[in-house]
Parts: C-alpha cells; sequence; structure tokens
C-alpha cells in the first residue's frame, strides 16, 4: 500500500467517524461508515473492488445492527471499515487465499472484532476532543459571537478528526499493511493457534445477529417470531427477501388486530397505510 | 405578521441534517447541532442583535435524540418561533423546552429501534445479498436507497412539525402509528430469524456413537435431524440471552465467544465445536 493510498483511506475515515462524523449523521455515519459501503470504497483506493467487498461481507453481518443508545457506542466502526478491511484485504491477499474462502472469511471476522476495539477509543478520544471547542464556543457566546456556533459545531471538529482519526488510521493501515504483508506471506494455517484465530471469526457473526435481535425483540414471546424466520430461511429455504415478504404478511395481520382492538377501524385506514409505509 | 421565508426553513433544515452530531461530545451531544439549525430563523425573526442573542440562550440546554426522526423537534420550535416572534404570550423558554425535552427521549426510543434496528439493517441485509461474490451492486444500492429515503423522511417530519407543530407527534405516537410500528417491529423479528439462518453457521463435529454399520453417528446430523440448523439458532440466542437479560456488552460477549470458540479449536475440532461460516 503507498502512503497516498494510505492517506485517502484515511480520509475516508474521518467522513465516517460514527455519530460524530465529519459528513454528518445520514451521510456519514450511516452511509460511509457501514463496513459494506466502505468495501466498495476501499476497494476503489486499492484497485480491487470485488475481492474487498467479498472480506467486507462478514465485517458488515458482524455489526449490522449499531445502534448507540445515548451515545454510549457498542463500536465506532470507522476502525472496522478503514482499518479492518484494508489490513484484511492485504493479509488475505498475501496468503494467497481466496477472497471469498472460508480462511479469508475468518480473518475478517477476527481483523473486525479487534479493530471494534480499536475504534471505541477512538470515538472517545474524539469526543472528548470536541469538549476543548465546546468551551471555546461558550465563552464566545458568552461575549455575543453568536456566529461561532457553526464553527464549534462543524469547523473545529475538524481537528479532533484529524488527530483521532486520519492519523491513526492513515498510519496503521500504512505501517500495518507492511507488517501485515510480511506476516501472512509465511503464515502457516496448519499452527493450532492460527487455525484458532481463522475459526473465531466465523462464530462473531453470530453475535452480530444477537445485536439486532436484541433491538427488535421486547417479550420472550416475540422469539417466536425469530425462530419462525429462522425455520423458513433454513428449512424452507426462502431467500432473504422471501422470508421479508411472509414477515410483512405477519406485519398486516398484527397491525388489522391492533387497529381492532383500538376500536375496530382498521378497514377504514387502507388509505392511511400508504402515507405511513415509508417510515 | 412575520413568517418564516422557506429559504430560511430550507436553510436550517439542511444545517440540522448535516449538522446535528457533527460537534458530539459527551457533555453536549447534539446541543451546538440545535443552535446552528435554529440561528438562521432567530435572525429572520428578530431584528437587533440583542434579541437575537436572547432567543438564541432559548436552544442553550441539553439535547440529544434520534438526530433523523429528531428532525420534526426542530420544525416544531421553528413553529413556535414564529408564533413568539408574532407574540403569542404563551410561549416562553420553559414551555419550548418542555417540548424539546418532552419529545427528545421517546423520538430516541422510536428512532432507533425502527429506523436504525429494523430500516437499515434490512437495507443492509438486502445490499449484502447483492453484494454476493463481490458484486459492487450491493453497496451501490444502499448508498442510493438508504440516502435518498432517509432524507426524504427527515424533510418530511421536519416540514410536518413546522407546520402542525406539537400535534405533528401524533404522527409517530399516535394509535394508527403505533400499530404500524409494532407491526413492521414483528416482520423484522422474521427476517432477523432469516439472516441468522442464512449468514451465521455454527456447527459441532462431535461423534456421539457408532451405528450397527460401524459408521460414525454425528451429534451435528443429530441435530439438524430435528430441527435444521438448531446449534446455530441456540447459539444466536444465548448471545441475546446474555446482552439483554444479562446486560452484558457486545464486545464482551464478542469476547467470550472469542473464548469458547478457541477453547473449543484446541480441545480439537474432533472432540467440541468446530465453527465455519457460510455466507450467502
Amino acid at each position: 500500500m503507498t502512503f497516498f493510498q494510505a492517506a485517502l483511506i484515511g480520509i475516508m475515515s474521518c467522513t465516517a467517524a460514527s455519530t460524530i462524523a465529519c459528513l454528518g449523521t445520514t451521510v456519514g455515519n450511516y452511509t460511509l461508515n457501514r463496513p459494506l459501503v466502505a468495501s466498495l470504497i476501499v476497494g476503489i483506493i486499492l484497485g480491487d473492488v470485488q475481492g474487498c467487498i467479498l472480506v467486507g461481507i462478514p465485517m458488515q453481518i458482524m455489526w449490522i445492527a449499531l445502534v448507540t443508545p445515548g451515545g454510549t457506542v457498542a463500536s465506532d466502526l470507522r476502525a472496522v471499515s478503514y482499518i479492518g478491511i484494508p489490513l484484511a484485504y492485504v493479509g488475505a491477499k498475501a496468503a494467497g487465499w481466496d477472497f471469498g474462502g472460508a480462511d479469508a472469511q475468518g480473518l475478517a471476522g477476527t481483523i473486525s472484532a479487534m479493530t471494534g476495539v480499536i475504534g471505541i477509543t477512538l470515538f472517545y478520544g474524539t469526543a472528548m476532543m470536541n469538549l476543548i471547542w465546546q468551551h471555546i464556543g461558550w465563552a464566545q457566546l458568552d461575549k455575543g459571537n453568536m456566529e461561532i456556533v457553526g464553527k464549534v459545531d462543524c469547523l473545529f471538529p475538524l481537528v479532533s478528526h484529524f488527530v483521532l482519526s486520519f492519523l491513526p488510521c492513515t498510519l496503521l493501515c500504512y505501517y500495518g499493511s507492511g507488517a501485515v504483508q510480511e506476516l501472512f506471506s509465511v503464515l502457516n494455517t496448519d499452527m493450532w493457534y492460527v487455525k484458532a484465530l481463522l475459526t473465531v471469526g466465523s462464530v462473531l457473526p453470530a453475535v452480530g445477529i444477537a445485536i439486532l435481535l436484541k433491538s427488535v425483540i421486547s417479550k420472550p414471546t416475540d422469539l417466536i417470531f425469530f425462530v419462525f424466520g429462522f425455520a423458513c430461511a433454513k428449512s424452507m429455504g426462502l431467500t432473504l427477501l422471501a422470508a421479508t415478504a411472509v414477515g410483512a404478511v405477519f406485519a398486516l395481520i398484527n397491525y388489522q388486530l391492533m387497529m381492532m382492538k383500538a376500536g375496530g377501524v382498521a378497514t377504514a385506514s387502507a388509505s392511511d397505510d400508504d402515507d405511513e409505509e415509508d417510515i | 405578521m412575520k413568517k418564516i421565508s422557506k429559504k430560511t426553513l430550507n436553510k436550517s433544515f439542511w444545517r440540522w441534517w448535516y449538522g446535528n452530531l457533527t460537534g458530539f461530545s459527551q457533555e453536549h451531544m447534539q446541543t451546538f447541532g440545535y443552535m446552528w439549525a435554529m440561528l438562521p430563523i432567530i435572525k429572520e425573526l428578530y431584528e437587533t442583535r440583542e434579541e437575537q442573542q436572547e432567543k438564541l440562550t432559548t436552544y442553550y440546554p441539553f439535547f440529544n435524540t434520534e438526530p433523523q426522526i429528531g428532525a420534526m423537534v426542530v420544525g416544531i420550535t421553528a413553529g413556535l418561533e414564529e408564533a413568539r416572534a408574532n407574540g403569542a404570550e404563551s410561549i416562553d423558554d420553559e414551555m419550548i423546552n418542555g417540548i424539546r425535552a418532552g419529545l427528545m427521549g421517546p423520538l430516541a426510543g422510536i428512532g432507533d429501534s425502527l429506523i436504525v434496528g429494523t430500516y437499515i439493517p434490512i437495507l443492509l441485509g438486502i445490499a449484502v445479498g447483492l453484494a454476493e461474490g463481490g458484486s459492487a451492486i450491493g453497496p451501490l444500492f444502499y448508498i442510493v436507497v438508504w440516502n435518498i429515503t432517509s432524507t426524504w423522511f427527515q424533510k418530511f417530519v421536519y416540514d410536518k412539525g413546522y407546520e402542525l407543530g406539537g400535534s405533528a407527534v401524533e404522527l409517530i405516537v399516535g394509535q394508527q402509528a403505533t400499530a404500524f410500528r409494532e407491526s413492521v417491529i414483528v416482520m423484522g423479528q422474521v427476517i432477523v430469524g432469516a439472516m441468522a439462518a442464512s449468514w451465521v453457521n455454527v456447527s459441532t463435529s462431535v461423534q456421539i456413537a457408532t451405528n450397527s454399520e460401524g459408521e460414525p453417528v454425528m451429534l451435528q446430523g443429530q441435530l439438524d435431524g430435528a430441527f435444521p440448523g438448531i446449534l446455530t439458532m441456540l447459539f444466536v440466542l444465548f448471545a441475546w440471552f446474555l446482552m439483554a437479560k444479562k446486560n452484558m456488552s457486545p464486545i464482551k460477549v464478542l469476547l467470550l465467544f472469542v473464548v469458547i470458540a478457541i477453547v473449543g479449536n484446541i480441545i480439537g475440532s474432533d472432540i467440541l465445536f468446530g465453527f465455519g461460516s457460510l455466507i450467502g
């Protein structure tokens, strides 16, 4: 990896720094920060879109439902997306693995978990550093300088991003990729600890799905729908989209039941359905 | 009669859309983003600089919610500020902040579970399916669909908030909206089940017995005969149980699973667990 490539990846990590992303919530956090999207961008930078996307998919699954209630983060994906994906790609390539194969997928999962921890540190670091700008902001507001608000909100935090996103991501990608390349080109996958590390990565998606499960289950009986969905896909062989259609039928029945309980207006509400579908 | 111009409302909306969390800190969270979005409105409604400064102090108190659905709150306060500038006496700092503080909790809950916890994962799920084999169509699909629908939705709730004021909340917490929301979550439950079945694969290579012909009887085969993929399902449920019922953080559960997998692997894949993951 050239330094220029590493620096480009470093810049991307600033745009995608979790909730603090310098491109905002919708574009930054919920688009560029997602490993699947990042894998496309890293792929363009490194010149192998297909390989990077294959490496990015297991990372995406692991962190598919990243909710940050009250600003406490389970992980900040900037490190997973813009340190994890490039390093996993370089490693898998050096080892000569098939990017969609079990070894590469396992490696991606393991690196995803490790870089997730780095991400948390970067997140709290950035948030801490932003406090400095806000102190300046309050002082200026007291003096009647209202225009400072915009600078505190989106200009000064760029400094925090430079220190806590750009520098660590660029340096880890640049120096890390060399080290990873050397390590993996001589890696012996028959060693027990290498095997263990690779298999570990492949069990971790279970945790990602469980995080997602937590956000949709409110009472134990809800789990029956989960088991039902599982049986649909595994035993009946439905694809994800087909299972979505089956789920939609149950959603509609549930909606009509609830509206009936609320006063028998279920049939009259058909026109309102369309309005709310978009939510 | 003062009226906020369309241009200023747009400016306020886009400032919120972009800057709601860019200046995040644990102490003030979205407060500065909120002030930045309200600034053009205050500047247009009030003439003297002293008055503008005074009205801006209304928005000093802490604010934090799910920012996308929270665009509605900014819209509501824009409407309130307009009414106040026209001399509505019932609207003071206390009233505006009562509404802000009262809405941010419920809206955060709804936004987190519906947008972040259900809508985004479903979109990503479809995108992962489309990306199979390393196709760029998957991420491109997500980039386009997510940004268009999300931005449209935010503009919609912002405008509704401005037009309808406090009663706009009915759109989100009213009876019909609640029924709709809970029904979408039922769909989410089914989809998560399907995701677990398609993306996670936990298996064991434990041999439990030898049959009459001397061939090994594998635990995995017996389990799958009873309920295909049951081991995978139990692992996901176990991880859910640890997080939801035992309040373990996702990172701790990850580390625990790392330990389980390593121990399983060291003891020997032919004795305990062997894990494998199939994508697609």
